[in-house]
C-alpha cells in the first residue's frame, strides 16, 4: 500500500500521443525488469502505463469496486480463481500467444485454472525471512526457522530489528506452519493459535512492513524481515551496490512457506486486448521472462528462459525450489467471505492490542 | 432573521446540490449498506430475492451487533479521539502564538508570513510524510542527535520511528496550517484600540490578553480545532507509515473492511459511526462557540 501511494503520487505520469496506444498493466510492485519495460515499448511503439500493488487483497478490492482500464493484470493464483468466478476475465486467445509454449508444462493446468483458460504463469515468488548476515551471526542466531520472527526467546536478541508483512494472509500463514499446520487450515481453533503466537512475538516487531523493508533491510535499520523472494533478491543487491559493512541474505525457513505463482490475465473490460495479448506473448519470450530472474530475484516457470538466466541464481532453492524444497511449499488458496471476516476480526485484535 | 433575495437562494443552490450528491446520498448509501450481508468475494450481497412469487428480505443486524460483541472497536474510538485531541491542542498550543504574531506583524510583511504558513501544501502530502520517515530512521539527524545527548547523560537510546510520538508529531505537522489560517483570520480583525484602551485603564500584557484577546478569538479557535480534529479523527496514510505494531486509529480498520476483508457492511458500520462522532463534534465546537460569542 505505501509503496503503490508513493508511486501513485510519484509517478509524473503524462500520457502522451503514441502511435501503438498505451498499455495499462496492473502489477505487483519491483515485479517487472525496467529493461523489458524499454523494450517493449520499442517493439509496440506503445506506452506502458504502469500501476502497482502490494497486496492481493489490495488489487483485489481495487478491481471488484470497479476499477477498470487495466489491460493487464498479475494476480496470485487464489485472485485468478476469484476473478474468474466473478466472470471478470477474458479468455485469452491462444493463437495470439505463440511463445506459450514456452511455459513449463509443471506450472500449467493447475486447480485454480484447469485449462489455462484465462490465465498464463508469469512468475513464482516465496515468502520467507531476509536478513542481514552479519548482525545474526554475530548474535548466532539461525534464521532458517520461523522461531527467528515468532520465538520470544529469539527474539529478545534482536528486539525492534524485525518487521513482518503488514498482510493478516502471508503473517498468519507463516504462523500457522510454524506451529506445524496447514497454510489454508480454515480451524478456528488453530486460527486462535496462530493469533497468539503472533501477539506474544508482537512487543518484538518493530513495525508490520510490506512495501519499505527492503529499503529498510539495506539501510541497517532492521536485521529481519518476512517477506518475498524477490524483494529479498533486491535488498541483497542494494546493499552490494550501496557497499554497506554488512551482507543481506535470504533463506526458506525449515517448517516450510508460501510459494506464490503470479499469472497475467486481461479483465474483460480492457480496451486493448490485442496488446494485451502482445504483451503477454512477450513476456512468455525466454529472454524477457529471464530478466524477470536476474533483474527482480522472481523463480521461473519459463523452460525458454532457463538459458539465459544467471547460473549463480539458478543454484538457490529460495528462488528455483528444487523437488525437496517444493514440497515444503504451499499456496494460499482463495477464501470465503466468512473466512474473511474471521481472519480481519485476529487481525484487528491483534493490530490494538 | 431577515428574508433571504432569490439570488442569494440561486447562490446557494451548487454547493447545496454539490452536498447532497457527494456527501448526503453517499452517506445513506452506506447507511444502507451497513444492514446487508457481504458478497462471497466482496461487495455487498443482494438486498432481496424473490421466491416463488414472494419477495423477501435479506437484510441484518449482525454487522451492528459485531460493533459491539468486543469492546477493540469502540476501544480504538477512544482511541483515535484521544490522539485527534491531542493533535489539536498541540496545534492550538503551536499555532496561536504564530497566528498572533503574524497578526501584530507589520502589514507589509503578512503576505509572505502567510505564504510561508501554507509553502508546505506545495509538496505532496505523502512525500512530505516520506520526508518524516527518514528524518525519524535510526539513522537519520534527529534520532542520532537525540541518542548521541541521552549517551552523553548515559541514557540507552531510544527509536522515535515507529512510535506514537512519531504518529502525533507528524499529525500535528499536516495539520498545523489548518489551524493558523483560521486564527489568524480572526486575530488579524481585532481592534488594536482596545487593547490600547485597557493599557490606559492599568491592565498588565497578561492579562490584556486573556481578557481582551483570548476571548475575542475563540470563533477562531473553534473554526480551527474543528479543521484539525475532524480530519486527524479519520486519518489512515500517518498511522499506517509512521506507526508501530500497535499504532492504528479507526481509519485503518475501517480501511481494511475495503481492502483486505472485502468487507463492505461493517465497513459502512464503522464508517458511520466516526461520522456520527464527527458530526456530534461540529455541532459541541458549535454550540461553545455560539456561547463563547455571547
Amino acid at each position: 500500500m505505501k509503496k503503490l501511494l508513493a508511486s501513485v503520487v510519484l509517478m509524473a505520469a503524462t500520457p502522451l500521443a503514441i502511435a501503438g496506444g498505451q498499455l495499462h498493466l496492473f502489477n505487483w510492485n519491483d515485479y517487472i525488469a525496467e529493461e523489458t519495460v524499454t523494450a517493449f515499448e520499442k517493439s509496440c511503439d506503445c506506452q506502458l502505463v504502469q500501476d502497482y500493488y502490494s497486496s492481493t487483497e489490495e488489487m483485489m478490492a481495487k478491481l471488484l469496486a470497479g476499477a477498470s482500464g487495466y489491460d493487464v493484470v498479475v494476480p496470485t493464483q487464489n485472485a485468478v480463481q476469484a476473478l474468474i468466478k466473478q466472470d471478470f476475465l477474458q479468455a485469452l486467445d491462444k493463437a495470439q500467444l505463440s511463445n506459450l509454449k514456452n511455459s513449463d508444462p509443471g506450472f500449467l493446468k493447475r486447480s485454480y485454472d484447469p485449462q489455462n483458460t484465462y490465465s498464463v504463469p508469469y512468475a513464482f515468488t516465496t515468502t520467507l525471512v531476509g536478513y542481514n548476515e552479519k548482525r545474526l551471526s554475530e548474535l548466532g542466531i539461525n534464521p532458517g526457522n520461523w522461531s527467528i520472527i515468532f520465538d520470544p526467546a529469539v527474539l529478545e536478541k534482536i528486539r525492534g530489528k524485525v518487521t513482518v508483512m503488514d498482510d493478516a494472509e502471508e503473517l498468519f500463514a507463516a504462523a500457522l506452519k510454524y506451529l506445524g499446520y496447514s497454510i489454508n487450515d480454515q480451524d478456528e481453533k488453530h486460527l486462535r493459535e496462530a493469533q497468539k503466537v503472533i501477539m506474544k512475538a508482537k512487543p518484538y516487531w518493530a513495525a508490520f512492513n510490506s512495501s519499505s523493508y527492503i529499503k529498510e533491510l539495506t539501510v541497517g535499520n532492521i536485521w529481519v524481515a518476512h517477506g518475498y523472494s524477490s524483494d529479498m533478491v533486491q535488498a541483497r543487491a542494494d546493499a552490494e551496490a550501496a557497499a554497506r559493512d554488512f551482507t543481506i541474505n535470504f533463506v526458506l525457513p525449515e517448517q516450510g512457506a508460501v510459494l506464490a505463482l503470479d499469472n497475467m490475465v486481461i479483465p474483460k473490460d480492457s480496451k486493448n486486448k490485442t496488446l494485451a495479448h502482445q504483451f503477454i506473448n512477450f513476456m512468455l519470450d525466454g529472454k524477457n521472462a529471464a530478466a524477470l530472474t536476474n533483474e527482480i530475484g522472481a523463480g521461473n516457470p519459463n523452460k525458454a528462459a532457463a538459458e539465459f538466466i544467471d547460473a549463480e541464481i539458478k543454484k538457490q532453492t529460495a528462488i528455483f525450489p528444487d523437488a525437496a524444497t517444493l514440497a515444503r511449499l504451499e499456496t494460499i488458496e482463495a477464501t470465503s467471505a466468512k473466512q474473511r471476516r474471521l481472519l480481519n476480526k485476529l487481525w484487528t485484535e491483534i493490530k490494538i492490542k | 432573521m431577515q428574508q433571504k433575495s432569490w439570488q442569494q437562494r440561486l447562490l446557494t443552490l451548487p454547493p447545496m446540490g454539490y452536498l447532497l450528491i457527494f456527501f448526503a446520498i453517499p452517506t445513506l448509501i452506506m447507511l444502507f449498506a451497513s444492514f446487508r450481508y457481504t458478497g462471497e468475494y466482496g461487495g455487498l450481497a443482494p438486498w432481496y430475492s424473490i421466491e416463488n412469487g414472494t419477495l423477501a428480505f435479506d437484510l441484518t443486524l449482525e454487522n451492528w451487533q459485531r460493533l459491539f460483541e468486543t469492546d477493540i472497536y469502540l476501544r480504538l474510538f477512544f482511541k483515535s479521539i484521544g490522539y485527534a485531541l491531542v493533535t489539536t491542542l498541540l496545534c492550538i498550543l503551536l499555532g496561536y502564538p504564530l497566528a498572533l504574531m503574524i497578526a501584530r506583524s507589520q502589514k507589509k510583511h503578512r503576505d509572505l508570513l502567510l505564504l510561508l504558513v501554507i509553502l508546505p501544501f506545495w509538496s505532496n502530502f505523502l512525500v512530505r510524510i516520506y520526508a518524516w520517515m527518514i528524518i525519524f530512521s535510526p539513522n537519520g539527524a534527529l534520532t542520532q542527535m537525540i541518542n548521541s545527548l541521552r549517551d552523553l547523560l548515559g541514557l540507552a537510546p531510544i527509536s522515535i520511528m515507529y512510535s506514537a510520538t512519531a504518529v502525533i508529531t507528524c499529525l500535528v505537522y499536516v495539520h498545523l496550517p489548518f489551524m493558523v489560517l483560521p486564527l489568524y483570520a480572526n486575530l488579524e480583525k481585532h481592534n488594536p484600540a482596545l487593547l490600547d484602551a485597557a493599557q490606559d485603564l492599568g491592565a498588565n500584557r497578561w492579562r490584556r490578553f486573556w481578557r481582551i484577546t483570548w476571548p475575542l478569538s475563540l470563533s477562531g479557535v473553534y473554526a480551527g480545532s474543528i479543521l484539525v480534529f475532524i480530519p486527524v479523527l479519520g486519518m489512515f496514510a500517518i498511522p499506517d507509515l509512521l506507526g508501530g505494531t500497535d499504532g492504528i486509529m479507526i481509519a485503518n480498520v475501517i480501511k481494511q473492511q475495503f481492502v483486505e476483508s472485502r468487507d463492505w457492511p461493517f465497513g459502512s458500520v464503522l464508517s458511520m459511526v466516526l461520522t456520527a462522532t464527527a458530526v456530534l463534534v461540529v455541532l459541541l465546537g458549535a454550540k461553545i462557540g455560539q456561547q463563547g460569542a455571547r
